[in-house]
């Protein structure tokens, strides 16, 4: 594995071509352009998380998953704290969640990141078409503003931190 | 009173599956079928397209192997075009099959088998899975991962994109190759050498412990049919179909992609809608046969790389001739993992790579193209037809889980038979019915599934086939 810490990993899922499901991408090109220049920050985005991301959570001081909620009001905009799996008899082959991968990632490496988050924007519509809906179209901005809030406290408190937990 | 058991769906697949058995009324083993329950009609929706419009279009048929098919479809392309690529262009899609199968063998390996492997047949299905493999033996968790990242970032470097690049078009391929990216591949190369060795002494390391599993499991002679050079070493995406007999007799050599629906035929059952192929002149089912890593290694002489070598010489050792056993397909897909990362190594150390001729441009100049190569699977073929105006008019395509259709129901009844008595079943019997379709890696579309746990509908049935009763797992 890289022994290259990584700072913070912007881990990103969605499909653009299923309407609101497309924030995570949206998000992830939005900070690829934000922290082109910055090597403290990696951003990764695909469909879907799958088990071989999970060296990069492995290696990460911080990570912040990306991707549109479907039990929330269209356009509401939430972050929470991610902890571990405990329970992992229900897995798929090919896409994990992100209790899942931090699990995995404590299981294979046995270490997980400082801190994990999870941000989501409510989904309005998840109809088979590109774009936004209204909702999502409107809260894209309070999105990435929250997502670059999150991201340079997470920088700030790692320069202050000893490196990556080990359990 | 007659029995039916159902397995449905069948859990450690790519895709849905039932299987059914069927008792007699002494509570035997009479009969069993794998249903493939899905219908995808890209052969039909396809008809009006523009050809070139093929490769992107026939890559969604799934997000394991969009490679195979992406490539399939580029040479029947390409056929209609009447072009033959630049050898870099042939040189880029090789190594791009290739990290494509280094990282389906290892999703198939270490994801859908190991568990059954590491953790036994009868271990719990709750843990099952590749948490449970991460428990029992990290490393091979770690080696897993690191072989299938291997695989999907050579194909990320190559294509952009992971899964449905747009990299592979008709006439070649849109960009070379930079040396910043082989080189990047290149450093990759020990890392994964190291996770295909261990992956390779786990596994003969606890291959002894099955051998009723290796009695049982699709466990029978066979026809084998497989790519093959001139040279008689292994080949997944160029050289000409090879047929062989259970005793490695050849039946047929140089089947090309033009020749190929003149001795290859397709028949339905009805209880699935996957059909099922065979070789025309033996007929249906005689000319049944078994395609991918096992009929592969079966039918060369050689690798051509000295480790993988090295490990088909072992490998053969295994029978005195051809191996029948369904269950060395977990051996034979490791040995073409290991061949992967070594001709994917010999290729980029030539420095023709880095070419920058890697397309030929034409229009349609034949109204009919056929390509074949060898997916992860088995023999993929892709077959077209078109109009003057190079219109989709007509589609064909052979899929590998196609071509072993007929040996995975044979397969499953035989396993049936071993491990389900006297109309009783365990949890175990059941997880080897299932574990001799995963010999076989069936791709039947890309479609998630749980770990471990069976989620098992079992439905009785009285002779005249009313529902006696049902357990829903």
């Amino acid at each position: 594995m890289n022994q290259i810490p990584l700072q913070c990993l912007i881990l990103a899922c969605g499909n653009t071509l299923r309407e609101d499901d497309g924030v995570g991408p949206f998000l992830a090109q939005w900070a690829e352009e934000r922290w082109r220049n910055d090597p403290r920050v990696r951003v990764l985005c695909d469909h879907q998380w799958t088990p071989e991301m999970v060296e990069e959570v492995a290696q990460a001081e911080s990570v912040v998953f990306i991707d549109c909620a479907t039990d929330c009001a269209p356009g509401e905009i939430r972050t929470m704290t991610v902890e571990p799996a405990q329970d992992n008899s229900k897995l798929g082959t090919h896409h994990l969640d992100a209790p899942q991968l931090l699990a995995l990632s404590n299981q294979l490496y046995g270490t997980l990141p400082r801190s994990s988050l999870l941000l989501t924007v409510g989904a309005g519509s998840l109809e088979l078409r590109e774009g936004f809906s209204e909702a999502v179209q409107a809260a894209l901005p309070a999105a990435s503003s929250l997502m670059e809030k999150t991201v340079l406290e997470l920088l700030g408190s790692s320069n202050d931190r000893p490196s990556t937990q080990r359990k | 009173m007659t029995q039916t058991i159902t397995i449905d769906p069948v859990t450690r697949l790519e895709g849905h599956g039932k299987i059914t058995i069927h008792l007699n009324e002494q509570g035997e083993v009479e009969d069993a079928q794998f249903h493939v329950t899905q219908v995808r009609g890209f052969e039909r929706f396809s008809q009006g397209r523009p050809f070139y419009e093929m490769p992107r279009l026939t890559a969604r048929i799934c997000g394991i192997c969009p490679v195979s098919h992406l490539l399939a479809s580029a040479k029947a392309c390409e056929a209609i075009m009447s072009v033959r690529i630049p050898h870099t262009a042939a040189q880029l899609r090789r190594v791009l099959n290739l990290a494509q199968m280094v990282q389906s063998h290892a999703l198939s390996f270490f994801h859908l088998s190991s568990p059954d492997l590491l953790l036994g047949m009868e271990s719990d299905p709750a843990q099952r899975h590749i948490f449970g493999v991460a428990s029992a033996r990290p490393e091979l968790g770690r080696a897993g991962i690191g072989l299938r990242r291997f695989g999907q970032h050579i194909i990320e470097l190559l294509g952009t994109k992971r899964i449905h690049t747009g990299w592979v078009i008709p006439g070649g391929v849109t960009e070379p190759l930079t040396a910043s990216h082989r080189d990047e591949i290149l450093a990759m190369l020990p890392e994964a050498y190291a996770n295909v060795s261990l992956a390779l002494a786990a596994y003969k390391q606890i291959a002894d412990r099955f051998q009723q599993e290796i009695s049982v499991f699709a466990n029978f002679p066979s026809n084998y049919l497989g790519l093959i050079n001139e040279d008689e070493t292994i080949e997944f995406s160029d050289g000409a179909l090879r047929l062989i007999g259970p005793k490695g007799e050849i039946i047929e050599d140089g089947i090309t992609a033009q020749h190929f629906t003149e001795v290859i035929g397709e028949a339905v059952e009805n209880y699935s809608y996957t059909k099922f192929v065979y070789y025309k002149p033996l007929g249906y089912p005689e000319g049944s046969y078994r395609v991918g890593p096992l009929a592969r290694l079966n039918i060369v002489k050689s690798m051509g790389t000295p480790k993988a070598d090295q490990e088909l010489a072992e490998f053969k050792q295994l029978a005195n001739g051809p191996v029948e056993s369904s269950f060395f397909y977990h051996h034979a897909r490791l040995v073409e993992a290991l061949h992967g990362i070594e001709k994917i190594e010999r290729i980029l150390t030539d420095p023709q790579i880095l070419d920058k001729h890697v397309r030929a441009t034409a229009g349609v100049n034949r109204l009919e193209g056929a390509g074949q190569i060898e997916a992860p699977r088995g023999t993929l073929s892709h077959h077209y037809k078109v109009d003057e105006n190079g219109l989709i008019t007509w589609a064909n395509l052979v899929v590998a889980t196609g071509h072993n259709n007929n040996a995975m129901n044979k397969g499953v009844l035989q396993a049936a038979k071993c491990y389900v008595k006297d109309g009783k079943f365990t949890e175990g019997a059941l997880n080897r019915v299932e574990a001799v379709i995963r010999t076989f890696d069936p791709c039947l579309s890309c479609s998630t599934h749980a770990f471990g746990q069976m989620p098992l509908a079992m439905t009785l049935l009285s002779s005249d086939g009313a529902v006696v009763d049902q357990v829903i797992r």
